[in-house]
């Protein structure tokens, strides 16, 4: 049986009926047609399901699209703004650190998270940041570079 | 190679702003109206005959729309080389591994399609399973396939010269055998299609492919359906390495069930169901002897495979000769003999993976070549420098090395990884290794006969704003393909990279074989610049027209045109440009005649402006059989230094630097380049370390997901020192030729031979996992 | 990868969730990060027709000190929680190691110490840690309450002492006397995202920096059907002082606890060779950090 579910979607209120056996990224790519967040393995192996909740990046294949009522979800839609991308996708874009693109969301997430709780990681933390975010094509190293950069453009944006 | 406006710089990728904002589409993330969700029945047994399929229930169950058998589908054979078409899409007298596939269904939700599958009952005989390449060639073993006794796939035996009168002379002759596992390619992209017949019978198949224009042949084929009816279009793909190049039963249902239902039918594997599909790297086994004089020439090779294939051949008669093909170079040999054999398994089918056939092959001679500098007290960096071929070298299987930067790979290797203060003077525990390899650019022959093109494409200039559009069937995978031939039209055409867009990926723009034997940035580069030259000759032509002057006097640059190197007197074609836009704000102006209004004059006194290119080959490889595989117009080389921690309590390895070298000819897009080399160096590293497919008893795949089939992370990869050589390949358009597939040759080796280097131990089998370099230590200890 | 149906509770009380649990009892689960749960879930190895979840039951992911001699973990406290806190870092290191090395950095946003301790699984972090420490575990049903330590919780693989229609509330934690110190190893393929091979804790409590050990515990996972005390090794580090040579051979006696198997991840011979390895490993840090005790 449906429930009624309202959270906040990438800053906007959204209200859905949801079954308690959809997942978040179900709920996020089927019914709200965010599909930049993607499904990987489905079991929590990959990362590429990366959403943030409350703060926090977590695998959204295995979380109840019900347990995230009344919390607050950024995908990788809700970065950008206003047609600008923020630093941390400027900075992958600008250094290559996107190839296939599969698992860019779920990084850029990862990124994100880790920035906003740690503005000047050591590379040994912004590795283990991401250690959960499975990349095929690019090694991570030029991922690494793409967090090394954005933290130095946030920090010439807070400074200025 | 300061000369080129747009070449050779780090341009950003086209694609990845809508890649980093979620805005590229996938073919999961496709839907449309009425679409319907589809899956497969699998076989849960590895050998067994099909007696019965009841679907009655299933189809009963509210919801289902359509289902299908080999009895709907028919039994066209087909597979990737029309020499060894064996498979069907649906298997109808037996199944041959755990995961063949039975049946098909469509339905309007994905739990129904499951739960509807659940309720199809097959009757099955089940018949004894082979698991085992060496026990699947003995005498008695299960028959898999009736058309090839002796489970044998395939056999190649190749002689160079007299290899054993070669070895005979030789000062020295040392041993080795190798045993890699299998792999799976760990796309983070599932593979997935969208189908849609629309209503005069026409398919458009909307699939995560590295080939549409394979799999458009291979779907009209088997469903037969006029080939000019079937049109694939690939969406962004999230990685393919191999796996994803043949046309998949996944596309041939949705496809299928299309059809029947009228409506859209889309399927995406579960990761399961990605391993068990495969397609992936082969088991090989290797075993080699490599004859040398004392002072470290290398004289000849007597090489052996044996390949573990699984239940249908995919690529597989290619591989078999790829892993022999390959080890002609990039050292010069005065003999060579392979003999080679792919052999049928009940397990699911293995086809290539990045590096194909060569990668473990290379990685055995690699350590071998180790060895044999070890017994002749000779310095591994040295061994190499002393035998490698250089540019306009033959190998003794006849491949062409038009350019061969090997030796500066090498040098620059070693020079950045400070090799010489390093080898030898690491404390136990610590190693440092190198090695090298080499890789086609580019298969020299189409998968199937034909005097095919195997790159064509069509440049459209816009009426106005003087906007290039390249359209090409080629396939955008993530490597880049796209936006190097954007640089290359832009660099061609003489205008900026912001004013080139291009559609990729589609069988109605072109003929493209696609992605694979790295071959995109050679075949479809010379074409689309083949398809700039025609267009900025009509441009010229026009021009030269309009201003009374030699059209070869006409040149283009950063999006202005030059006569005879000047500004010339361009004052009415500008006016009239001018007339035209009356009211906009935003008129031509500057010295120069911009392309823009050039590419519209053209439009007005020729119409639409559109310029084709093609490429093939030309006639490669000596006459004996099998030549044609390992033919290239091309090829890229790599060297690599690796340097290792080994944990001796545990066998934990730890990778802490890797110094990379590949020779690309020129490399069109630096960025791109690197991100080649560091993702196959990351492929390699988790195939050395981690990587391997396991089976049960019965033939079933017992780690199945991407937390127990361990691919490298963020925390298992070092930085990777990367260092572009440029040869300037003759062949290659611009001079560039591969990276793609080159650069995974030497990782293997060289951590192997670091860890002999930190332990004394060489491990011949992979993965090296902590447990087998643990016990391999001890046992040396033991010995002592 | 789909999960099956099942009806959702979401009780904002503990005394609801209680009885819920005595409602459905055997067919329900109880739903706190999830990621072990529908993991099972989407293989088809479980399929509870209820599901209880804890996230609204207030109060039941705090940490709470109890004036330095303990503290109590809230069930739902999550392993990156316990990873970061100061308190357990320092004075329950173990535990807060264990943390960190749980999976990778989403998971441990989501898995909780409960539902690690609660799922059974022989290869699991943090039952050793928290046996190392002496952990009890608190379980409710709506009519009865008790504590059980944690070395006793434990029958088997998946199988632990909670009944069907009890809720695991929190871990108490006494805090280890002075000159204490603890460690956790864990062996896997890659640096992280791993299901342990072999995982040792242990903990060391001196009588004085230079002394002797006053008590030792060491505990394996991933090794034995349930993670387990090596309680002779135990015995032979007390009274003792610390060398290297004492800890290699309580390695060796660790190992005549252990009934590892063999299985896709490593054989039955290395896992017996790595417990060796690890619990001197294990030791060794652990003395490190007793000596480096502060108040």
């Amino acid at each position: 049986m449906k429930t009624i579910i309202q959270l906040t979607v990438n800053g906007e209120p959204v209200e859905a009926a949801v079954e308690p056996n959809q997942t978040l990224l179900q709920f996020l790519r089927d019914d709200l047609e965010l599909t930049g967040t993607k499904h990987g393995c489905g079991l929590g192996d990959c990362g590429a399901c990366t959403v943030i909740v409350d703060g926090m990046p977590v695998n959204s294949c295995l979380v109840l699209a019900v347990q995230a009522a009344g919390r607050e979800v950024l995908t990788i839609e809700g970065l950008a703004e206003n047609g600008k991308l923020h630093p941390i996708q400027q900075a992958f874009v600008d250094k290559g650190a996107i190839q296939c693109g599969f698992c860019s969301p779920g990084m850029i997430l990862s990124a994100k998270a880790l920035l906003a709780a740690n503005p000047k990681p050591t590379e040994h933390e912004i590795r283990t940041a991401i250690s959960g975010n499975l990349c095929r094509c690019t090694g991570y190293q030029k991922i690494v570079e793409a967090v090394q950069e954005a933290v130095k453009t946030i920090e010439g944006m807070e400074v200025s | 190679m300061t000369e080129f406006q747009v070449l050779n710089t780090r341009a950003p990728r086209l694609d990845a702003p809508a890649k980093a904002t979620g805005r590229a589409k996938y073919a999961d993330d496709l839907s449309m109206p009425g679409m319907l969700y589809a899956a497969i029945l699998q076989s849960p047994l590895p050998h067994a005959k099909i007696l019965h399929i009841d679907t009655s229930k299933a189809l009963k169950l509210p919801g289902v729309k359509a289902m299908i058998t080999a009895k709907e589908a028919g039994l066209v054979k087909y597979g990737v080389s029309p020499a060894r078409y064996d498979e069907t899409l649906f298997a109808h007298d037996k199944v041959r591994y755990v995961g063949d596939e039975i049946a098909a269904l469509a339905a309007v939700d994905q739990a129904t399609a499951q739960e509807a599958l659940s309720l199809i009952k097959v009757d099955y005989e089940e018949l004894p399973a082979v698991f085992d390449m060496f026990e699947a060639m003995k005498e008695g073993a299960p028959q898999i396939h009736n058309e090839f006794p002796g489970n044998l796939t395939a056999e190649v035996h190749q002689e160079f010269g007299d290899t054993d009168a070669a070895l005979a002379e030789c000062d020295l002759v040392v041993d080795h055998t190798f045993l890699n596992k299998r792999q799976d390619a760990a796309f983070i992209e599932p593979h997935s299609c969208l189908a849609v017949f629309d209503l005069d019978g026409k398919l458009t198949l909307h699939s995560s492919t590295q080939v549409p224009h394979y799999v458009m042949r291979t779907v009209a084929m088997v469903l037969q359906i006029p080939v000019g009816n079937v049109r694939v279009v690939k969406p962004y793909v999230g990685g393919g390495f191999g796996p994803k190049c043949e046309a998949t039963p996944l596309e041939m249902s949705c496809a299928l069930l299309a059809r029947l239902t009228g409506k859209p039918v889309k399927m995406t594997y579960s990761r399961e169901q990605v391993f068990l599909h495969s397609r992936a790297r082969h088991q090989f086994y290797a075993e080699m002897s490599l004859g040398v004089k004392k002072d470290g020439t290398m004289v000849a090779l007597k090489n052996k495979a044996v390949l573990d294939g699984g239940a249908y051949t995919s690529f597989g008669i290619a591989t078999v000769y790829y892993s022999g093909s390959l080890l002609g170079g990039p050292y010069k040999l005065q003999a060579m003999k392979y003999d080679g054999y792919r052999v049928y398994t009940n397990k699911p089918a293995c086809g290539a993976q990045r590096g194909h056939g060569g990668v473990a092959h290379r990685a055995a001679f690699e350590q071998l070549l180790d060895m044999t500098a070890e017994k002749l007290g000779i310095d591994p960096v040295e061994m190499r420098l002393k035998n490698i071929m250089t540019t306009g070298d033959m190998t003794v299987n006849q491949l062409d090395m038009s350019s061969l930067g090997m030796k500066e790979c090498v040098e620059a290797v070693r020079d950045n990884s400070d090799w010489k203060n390093k080898k030898g003077k690491l404390p136990k525990g610590k190693g440092i290794g190198m090695a090298c390899g080499f890789f086609v650019s580019g298969a020299g022959y189409p998968i199937y006969r034909s005097d095919t093109y195997h790159s064509t494409v069509v440049i459209k200039v816009s009426e106005d704003g003087g906007i290039a559009n390249v359209l090409t069937g080629s396939a955008e995978i993530g490597q880049g393909s796209d936006t190097a031939m954007a640089m290359i039209a832009a660099e061609t055409l003489g205008i900026p990279l912001d004013n080139v867009r291009v559609v990729s990926g589609d069988t109605d723009l072109s003929v493209d074989l696609g992605a694979y034997s790295s071959r995109q940035t050679l075949m479809t580069g010379h074409a689309t610049k083949e398809a700039a030259e025609h267009v900025r000759a009509q441009i010229a032509a026009y021009l030269a027209e309009a201003m009374g002057c030699d059209p070869a006097s006409i040149s283009f640059r950063n999006g202005t045109v030059r006569f005879n190197g000047g500004p010339g007197d361009f004052e009415k074609i500008r006016t009239q440009y001018i007339k035209e836009h009356r009211g906009w704000t935003d008129p031509p102006s500057g010295e120069y005649l911009t392309f823009r209004e050039a590419a519209r004059l053209a439009y007005l006194k020729g119409g639409t402006l559109v310029g084709t290119g093609k490429y093939k080959p030309p006639r490669l490889g000596g006459d004996y059989k099998g030549a044609a595989v390992g033919t290239s117009p091309a090829y890229g080389c790599s060297a690599q230094v690796v340097e290792v921690t080994v944990d001796l309590e545990t066998g934990q390895v730890t990778v802490d630097d890797m110094t990379d070298a590949h020779d690309c000819g020129l490399a069109i897009n630096r960025t791109s380049v690197e991100g080649q080399m560091q993702g196959s160096l990351s492929m390699g590293l988790g195939e050395c370390l981690f990587e391997e497919v396991k089976f049960d008893s019965h033939g079933r795949v017992v780690n199945a997901s991407l937390g127990e089939y361990r691919i490298a992370t963020a925390l298992d990869m070092p930085n990777v020192k990367s260092i572009i050589v440029e040869s300037n390949e003759p062949n290659g358009p611009y001079g560039a030729k591969e990276v793609g597939e080159g650069a995974i040759m030497p990782t293997i080796p060289a951590i192997l031979n670091a860890i002999y280097d930190a332990t004394g131990v060489r491990i011949t089998e992979l993965p090296c996992t902590s447990e087998r370099l643990y016990m391999a230590m001890r046992a040396q200890k033991d010995k002592k | 990868m789909l999960l099956p149906k099942f009806d959702y509770h979401e009780p904002s009380t503990l005394e609801e969730a209680l009885h819920l649990l005595s409602e459905f009892g055997g067919n329900a689960k109880v739903l706190a990060g999830g990621t072990d749960l529908l993991v099972k879930m989407k293989l088809k190895i479980d399929k509870p027709a209820h599901i209880i979840s804890i996230a609204r039951v207030p109060g039941m992911d705090a940490i709470i000190p109890r004036d330095g001699h303990a503290v109590t973990v809230g069930a739902a406290a999550t392993a990156a929680d316990l990873s970061r806190h100061e308190l357990i870092k320092e004075r329950f290191t173990p535990l807060a190691l264990a943390s960190g090395k749980l999976g990778a950095p989403m998971i441990r946003n989501r898995a909780t110490i409960g539902g690690n301790l609660v799922n059974g699984r022989p290869a699991a972090d943090l039952p050793p840690a928290c046996m190392v420490l002496n952990a009890t575990v608190k379980l409710k049903s709506n009519t009865a309450e008790r504590e059980v330590p944690v070395s006793e919780f434990f029958r088997g693989p998946g199988d632990t002492l909670i009944e069907p229609n009890e809720l695991m509330v929190s871990i108490n934690v006494e805090t280890p006397p002075p000159w204490s110190g603890g460690h956790y190893i864990k062996l896997g393929a890659r640096k992280t995202l791993e299901i342990s091979m072999v995982n040792v804790a242990t903990m060391i409590t001196l009588q004085s920096p230079d002394g002797p050990i006053l008590d030792a515990r060491i505990a394996l996972g991933a090794v034995a059907p349930t993670p387990v005390r090596a309680f002779a090794a135990e015995e032979l580090l007390i009274g003792q002082q610390p060398s290297e040579e004492l800890f290699r051979r309580a390695g060796e006696v660790g190992v005549g606890m252990c009934s590892p198997i063999t299985d896709h991840r490593g054989t039955m011979e290395y896992r017996c060779m790595m417990i060796e390895v690890l619990t001197r490993k294990s030791l060794e840090a652990s003395l490190e950090q007793a000596r480096s005790w502060k108040p």
